[in-house]
């Protein structure tokens, strides 16, 4: 039995955040949408270099900042996935300051930056969006069709050993 | 003349036609004596029918299904009168059944308890009542409505964690379970902004969740049956001694304990409260 770590979700609502994680846990995705209230809870173990980890993720409903997230949520959480929508800046326009602001609430949580709905880019439009990102270290992904989903869990979880 | 000749070829040239003509009206006759014969259709029918019915058993609920549903939403929701007056005997016999039942443990119980009466342990019963202040019968009651404990819980604050945990019927993913109890207790403290208040109870129709607030851990005991203040005490001091005996040697020794042998530490602990029940 490996260690359980509390993986918490955050980033604007619509960013798909929920489709994440059914696209990793469950292998689906839904085009309907459904706002998430309050918080869902799911879980996958994750066996990185034979350690097992297994990740109790809190899919916590979006907000335009962390801020207005009960801190109750997000205390304990030893990782964060913060996910981006690539085709709407308002979800990335001020996220220095949330990296910021959630490295002081959580200074030993390390962070994972997703951008997420790439399928709906073309090649030419993910050159350009992604280089006119704020910050860089990104895990471009797509909960539509799985691309780079189980990356960005694994690379957070390999953080998290 | 002329006209007898007509006659014969017309005999030459339709004498097929007119052959053909009396073998399908001799056909069509005997269709339809096997038709209007019950007795001579039934075989013949019989072994269509049979492949019929056993292709709509085996279909039904996908060709029939929805229009089905639908009739009878439809029906409940035009007629919900009529549906109650219907479900009425139906709901009355389960609940008589139910009650019937509940009753028969509770005469049961108090069976026992009367043989006990002039027992040794009536007898100390009796003491208990005289000495605590409180009435034979309220002691009496007390067993007799005991709660049963179903799971526990041993979680970790904030994080949600399960450190450990023991259940006796296996349901949900526990760590699952853990998480979204936090995830309750956490939205109840920020929606009631109540300071330094927690929530300690959580009721869902039979069962009962008591939650009991540590400082770096809380206990979920999910019990089924009524709890009275009595047993509330008595569970009060059982989680003050499973923090001394049990989370403090945990705390203490975390790495060497492993989630088996808690496991097997709140099991001994609290099966207590179940065998109280007998």
């Amino acid at each position: 039995m490996g260690k359980s770590k509390k993986v918490i979700l955050l980033g604007n609502f619509g960013v798909g955040k929920t489709s994440l994680v059914r696209q990793y846990v469950f292998h689906q995705f839904s085009e309907e949408y459904m706002t998430t209230i309050g918080v869902r809870i799911d879980k996958k173990v994750v066996t990185i270099n034979r350690d097992e980890v297994s990740m109790i993720i809190w899919d916590i409903a979006g907000e335009s900042t962390h801020q207005k997230i009960p801190d109750s949520y997000k205390l304990g959480a030893h990782g964060i996935i913060y996910v981006i929508d690539v085709l709407r800046p308002s979800t990335y326009k001020s996220i220095e300051d949330e990296m910021i602001s959630l490295q002081e609430l959580l200074p030993n949580a390390p962070i994972v930056k997703v951008a997420n709905k790439i399928d709906l880019l073309t090649e030419k439009e993910r050159v350009e969006i992604v280089n006119n990102l704020p910050l860089n270290d990104y895990v471009l992904c797509s909960a539509k069709n799985g691309e780079n989903v189980e990356k960005a869990f694994y690379k957070l979880a390999g953080k998290l050993i | 003349m002329d006209k007898e000749k007509f006659e014969v070829l017309k005999d030459i040239l339709f004498e097929d036609a007119r052959k053909r003509n009396e073998e399908l009206a001799s056909k069509v006759n005997a269709i339809d004596e096997i038709i209007s014969d019950r007795e001579k259709l039934e075989p013949r029918i019989a072994l269509i029918l049979e492949d019929q019915v056993e292709f709509l058993e085996k279909n039904f609920p996908q060709l029939f299904g929805n229009a089905i549903t639908a009739s009878i939403r439809k029906q409940i929701k035009e007629s919900q009168e009529e549906v109650v007056d219907a479900l009425y005997p139906i709901m009355g016999k389960m609940v008589k059944k139910y009650i019937y039942r509940e009753l028969a443990l509770l005469s049961e119980r108090i069976d026992r308890q009367l043989e006990k009466a002039f027992s040794w342990e009536g007898w100390v019963t009796r003491i208990k009542a005289w000495c605590g202040g409180v009435s034979e019968k309220e002691i009496i009651m007390k067993g007799l409505a005991r709660p049963h404990l179903e799971e526990v819980f041993i979680i970790q604050q904030h994080t949600g964690l399960l450190i450990g945990s023991y259940s006796k019927n296996n349901t949900l993913d526990k760590d699952m379970i853990a998480g979204m109890l936090t995830a309750i207790k956490s939205f109840v403290k920020d929606a009631f902004r109540g300071g330094g208040q927690e929530l300690e109870t959580i009721e869902y129709e039979n069962y009962k969740l008591v939650i009991s607030n540590l400082r770096s851990f809380y206990v979920v005991l999910v019990f089924t049956g009524f709890m009275n203040a009595g047993f509330r005490s008595e569970l009060d001091d059982m989680l003050v001694d499973f923090q001394k005996e049990v989370l403090e040697k945990y705390l203490a020794n975390k790495e060497i304990f492993s989630k088996d042998q808690l496991t097997q530490l709140i099991k001994a602990q609290f099966d207590k409260l179940n065998d109280g029940e007998k």
